[in-house]
């Protein structure tokens, strides 16, 4: 052959190319063959089950993401009214239940959340909420902390007019008295409740709730939401409590959020390891005084944010670990506090059990002594009566139902065996849940109902679910992380939240986190896996082999042809976020 | 300009000129260097292509077969087991007259694990349908990967450029590099005849029944021929630009050698000096280099060998249970011409050992003090191996 010349050659032995056919093969329905079957099938995000308030954590961050802001802002106003405070003051249980925290860290949820709740309040957003139309009965709540706040929300959506009444000068109980302007500014919570109010909630203040009251309210109301709190601070049952220099934590806050400033001069020492532990000393610090924590257990075991507390120590507070007050005594106009020294004597669920460390005694000389060791209801009828027939308990609020005169509902600390805010929000939602159950369907429906709108498997509840939205589609399976394809995902940084340096925080109560730029936020968003969400990346019609993903005008945006879909699994696999399942073939 | 390069950066500079748009590879030694070289290239932009990571030799072969079908140039390099591991692909490859080329660094094949040099992993791939190129030097890698690419295109058959691992692949000569102008004048920009278009939808690579695959398979033969004429009107085409051409073969001093040597790859250039120590004591050696293995230039080969006396195949590979695999193919070629020498067959070098001029005057003894071959390949300096328990 070599002798031959090419043009030779090329007569002879004309290039072939590929072998193909353009016979169409339709008629060969190759999804015969298919014994799995894909199909989309969204699930549930594990930071929405570990929401209390069941926010739909992996689609705001979606929303977040693609830059609507207002959409994502509304999506959360959805589950609960207060993003700019749970924004700023919630334990964001949902951090921690992030799959990303696998993978390098949890997303900055709580951050986006303020930054949504910021956006909305630059921008004088408001929110475009669905709303059922109007029901006969009236609901009066007593009450405007954030429980009785979130139930009025709720209760509005559903239809029912609401009136909330509340005894002191201004709306929004431990938000607005007991959490210090460091942590929550005043602008941020008057926003959200004037936001409750434009829904048409009247707030009826300067109303304390008395039994005379409860009379009243019987001719007009078809329910009462007795959401009161925990207003007073527990006792500590030691010689001396009440002496002069012994003050009441909350009290105290309440005094300072009222724009007094108490005198702090010289050393106060603080008893307790909670929030309002931390609060009454990071406000001292602030009022010039020496602040000292005297804690029964060890600070890893203390009630209060780890942040806080490290905040705290940051800026001077001083921490006493394993000392529990035994007696107070007067001592030149100041008070001497015999400390009982104690041991860890085990495990308690996470923190430490502790006892005596024999007669070991110990004891301290300060100015004033604050008591922060809990709170209780400031009237023992606040609190749900013990358990009878009429009695309806539920996870969040429990439910009297007594013949004649209105249905009582008590929710927010008194039901709650986590006092936080967020939990607050959960038990308004679920109080406005049953009573709208109650007046439709009648005391029955109640609880099969309530199991239908849980997020996962519960307890937090949505009310998109309740009112037939999209979320109702969703599995309850919650979404782990080895169901994540992770390869999809790149290593980044979470967010680091700006905040005031130590020195300019201890001179003033101005806010210490900062605003951060929608970049950071857009940034933060995308790092968001949307566990169980489909966001439309395509990856199912780009792997599928079948070209059996079609693009169609529907919500999904698309659809299997299982004509030819041969059950291969490989848009299921490389779904980067479990939002379709495989399942065998029924036949 | 001339540049001190590495066998694998010559291979990339070439693969750079030839402005390829989709590398894909998984990384092996000895080849590393090359990829390494392109994947940088691609990050840095020196390139306008794409660098596809897969998961194994089968996927990066099955990546550049659907990049060359949608109208793209392609390249992979790879070595030892990664070329065994895409084996089934070659045969798609050039099946489906995909012209991919690829840069082949010979490595031994394991068990016992061995980086070193042997030509066992691209000979056994010898039957795949692909043309097959074997280097001596890096000049040579970089004019033989520009021609690789014309080759292939010529006749739609995919190439494997082939050099020795460590030998060639890691040391450092100075190579002529052409400029991009020039490579562009020499290999003009990829017309594929066939690519993948949504909007004439086919199937590709579909059931062919017994009426057509042999004739398909025939078109392939075909191509292969033709691809042997082509290769000498593509090196004329080099030559006019760049003043260098290789031919498929090589004869050194054949015209009156009594003995000569067949030899591929790096052993070449020790054989030339070789050929000068025994030449000035008045032995008669002559060396043919074969270049181009697949397709076998028979009709040069045996021109070559016309006047030898005894021919001596140097062959750094094996086919267990036959013969070095040159040493086949050279009897093969010459079986049915009129009158041929005898054909002695050598192994040396397997697994990376050295092939030095000791060992190679060795062989031109051997060959010159036998009367006739053995019936067996001669395995040059094995050592007694004490085994363990």
């Amino acid at each position: 052959m070599a002798q031959k010349s090419q043009a030779q050659l090329k007569a002879e032995n004309p290039i072939h190319i590929m072998p193909r056919s353009t016979q169409s093969t339709e008629a060969n329905k190759t999804g015969s063959w298919r014994y799995l079957r894909p199909r989309y099938e969204e699930k549930t995000a594990p930071c929405s089950a570990a929401c209390p308030a069941g926010e739909d954590i992996g689609k705001i961050e979606m929303l977040t993401a693609q830059g609507l802001f207002k959409e994502a802002w509304e999506t959360i106003l959805r589950e609960n009214p207060f993003p700019g405070v749970c924004g700023r003051v919630c334990f964001h249980p949902c951090e921690g239940a992030c799959n990303r925290r696998e993978f390098d860290d949890p997303i900055a949820i709580h951050s986006l959340e303020r930054f949504l709740a910021d956006t909305a309040e630059r921008d004088d957003l408001k929110p475009l909420i669905e709303r059922l139309p109007s029901r006969p009965e009236k609901v009066a709540i007593a009450g405007a902390g954030p429980s009785g706040l979130a139930a009025a929300w709720f209760l509005t959506q559903l239809g029912y007019a609401c009136d909330v009444f509340e005894a002191s000068a201004e709306a929004g109980g431990i938000l607005r008295w007991g959490i210090p302007l460091y942590r929550l500014p005043l602008n941020a919570l008057r926003r959200e409740i004037a936001q409750i109010e434009a829904q048409g909630v009247r707030i009826l203040t300067g109303k304390p709730v008395t039994t005379d009251l409860l009379t009243d309210l019987k001719s007009g109301y078809q329910a009462i939401y007795l959401a009161c709190g925990h207003g007073r601070t527990t006792e500590l049952c030691i010689p001396g409590e009440s002496l002069a220099g012994v003050q009441d934590g909350l009290a105290f806050l309440s005094k300072v959020r009222a724009g007094d400033t108490p005198a702090c001069q010289g050393t106060s020492a603080i008893i307790g390891g909670g929030n309002t532990a931390v609060d009454v000393a990071r406000s001292i610090v602030r009022l010039g005084g020496r602040a000292v924590i005297l804690y029964r257990r060890r600070r890893q075991d203390m009630p209060a944010f780890g942040d806080e507390v490290q905040m705290a120590l940051d800026e001077g507070v001083e921490l006493v670990e394993l000392v529990a007050p035994a007696q107070i005594e007067s001592a030149d106009g100041r008070c001497r506090v015999v400390l009982r020294a104690m041991k860890v004597a085990g495990e308690d669920g996470s923190r430490a059990r502790v006892e005596p460390d024999g007669d070991k005694t110990s004891e301290v000389i300060v100015d004033r002594l604050f008591k922060a060791t809990g709170a209780e209801a400031a009237e023992g009828w606040y609190n749900p009566p013990a358990l009878a027939s009429s009695i309806l308990t539920l996870s969040h609020c429990t439910l009297e139902k007594k013949n004649g005169g209105p249905v009582k509902i008590y929710g927010g600390d008194v039901t709650n065996d986590i006092k936080s805010v967020v939990h607050a929000v959960a038990s308004g939602k679920q109080a406005a849940m049953a009573l709208d159950m109650l007046f439709r369907e009648g005391p029955d429906a109640i609880l099969p109902k309530l199991d239908g709108c849980t997020v996962g498997n519960g307890p937090s509840l949505s009310m998109e679910i309740y009112m037939g939205g999209e979320r109702r589609l969703r599995n309850p399976h919650v979404v782990s992380y080895s169901e994540i394809n992770a390869d999809y995902f790149r290593y980044s940084p979470r967010m680091s939240q700006p905040r005031l340096v130590r020195e300019e925080r201890v001179r003033s109560f101005a806010e210490i986190d900062l605003r951060v730029s929608g970049n950071i936020a857009m940034r933060e968003a995308e790092r968001c896996f949307n566990c169980g969400l489909c966001n439309q990346c395509d990856n199912c019609h780009l792997f599928c082999p079948d070209i059996s993903v079609i693009h169609d005008q529907s919500a999904q945006g698309r659809h299997i042809n299982y004509d030819y879909c041969k059950g291969c699994g490989l848009c299921v696999v490389e779904c980067p976020r479990n939002a379709m399942t495989l399942e065998e073939e029924i036949r | 300009m001339k540049q001190v390069l590495e066998g694998s950066q010559a291979v990339a500079e070439a693969v750079r000129l030839a402005r390829v748009q989709v590398v894909s590879a998984y990384p092996i030694t000895p080849q590393t260097h090359i990829v390494e070289t392109l994947s940088d290239y691609c990050a840095t932009g020196k390139m306008n292509a794409k660098f596809l990571r897969v998961e194994s030799e089968h996927s990066c072969m099955a990546a550049l077969i659907g990049a060359q079908s949608a109208g793209v140039r392609t390249f992979t390099a790879t070595s030892g087991q990664g070329l065994a591991l895409m084996h089934e692909l070659l045969h798609w490859a050039s099946g489906a007259r995909l012209p991919i080329v690829m840069a082949e660094v010979n490595r031994a094949l394991a068990p016992g694990w061995n980086i070193w040099v042997d030509q066992t992993d691209s000979l056994a791939q010898r039957d795949t349908g692909w043309i097959q190129f074997y280097c001596e030097d890096s000049q040579e890698v970089i004019d033989t990967t520009l021609l690789a690419y014309k080759l292939a295109e010529s006749v739609a058959l995919p190439v494997m450029v082939v050099l020795d691992a460590f030998f060639l692949s890691h040391t450092y000569e100075p190579v002529d590099v052409p400029e991009q102008e020039e490579a562009d004048r020499f290999l003009p920009p990829y017309e594929a005849r066939f690519e993948l278009d949504p909007k004439n939808p086919c199937t590709f690579g579909p059931l062919v029944p017994p009426a057509v695959y042999m004739e398909m398979r025939h078109d392939m033969a075909a191509a292969m021929d033709t691809a042997l004429a082509n290769f000498a009107q593509i090196e004329d085409d080099y030559e006019r630009i760049f003043g260098r051409r290789y031919g498929a073969v090589e004869a050194i001093a054949c015209d009156d050698a009594e003995i000569v040597f067949v030899t591929s790859g790096t052993i070449t250039s020790t054989a030339r000096l070789v050929l000068q120590n025994l030449r000035s004591r008045g032995e008669k050696l002559g060396i043919l280099k074969i270049k181009l293995f697949r397709p076998f230039p028979v009709e040069e080969i045996r021109k070559a060998l016309k006047g030898a006396k005894k021919i001596a195949v140097i062959d750094r590979n094996f086919s267990f249970g036959a013969s070095g695999i040159f040493a086949q193919e050279v009897r093969a070629a010459l079986c049915n011409a009129p009158v041929h020498a005898p054909v002695f067959g050598y192994i040396a070098g397997i697994g990376g050992r050295d092939v030095t001029p000791e060992v190679l005057e060795e062989i031109y003894w051997k060959t010159k003090n036998s009367a006739a071959p053995e019936r067996e390949s001669v395995w040059i300096g094995l050592q007694e191996v004490r085994h363990g328990n």
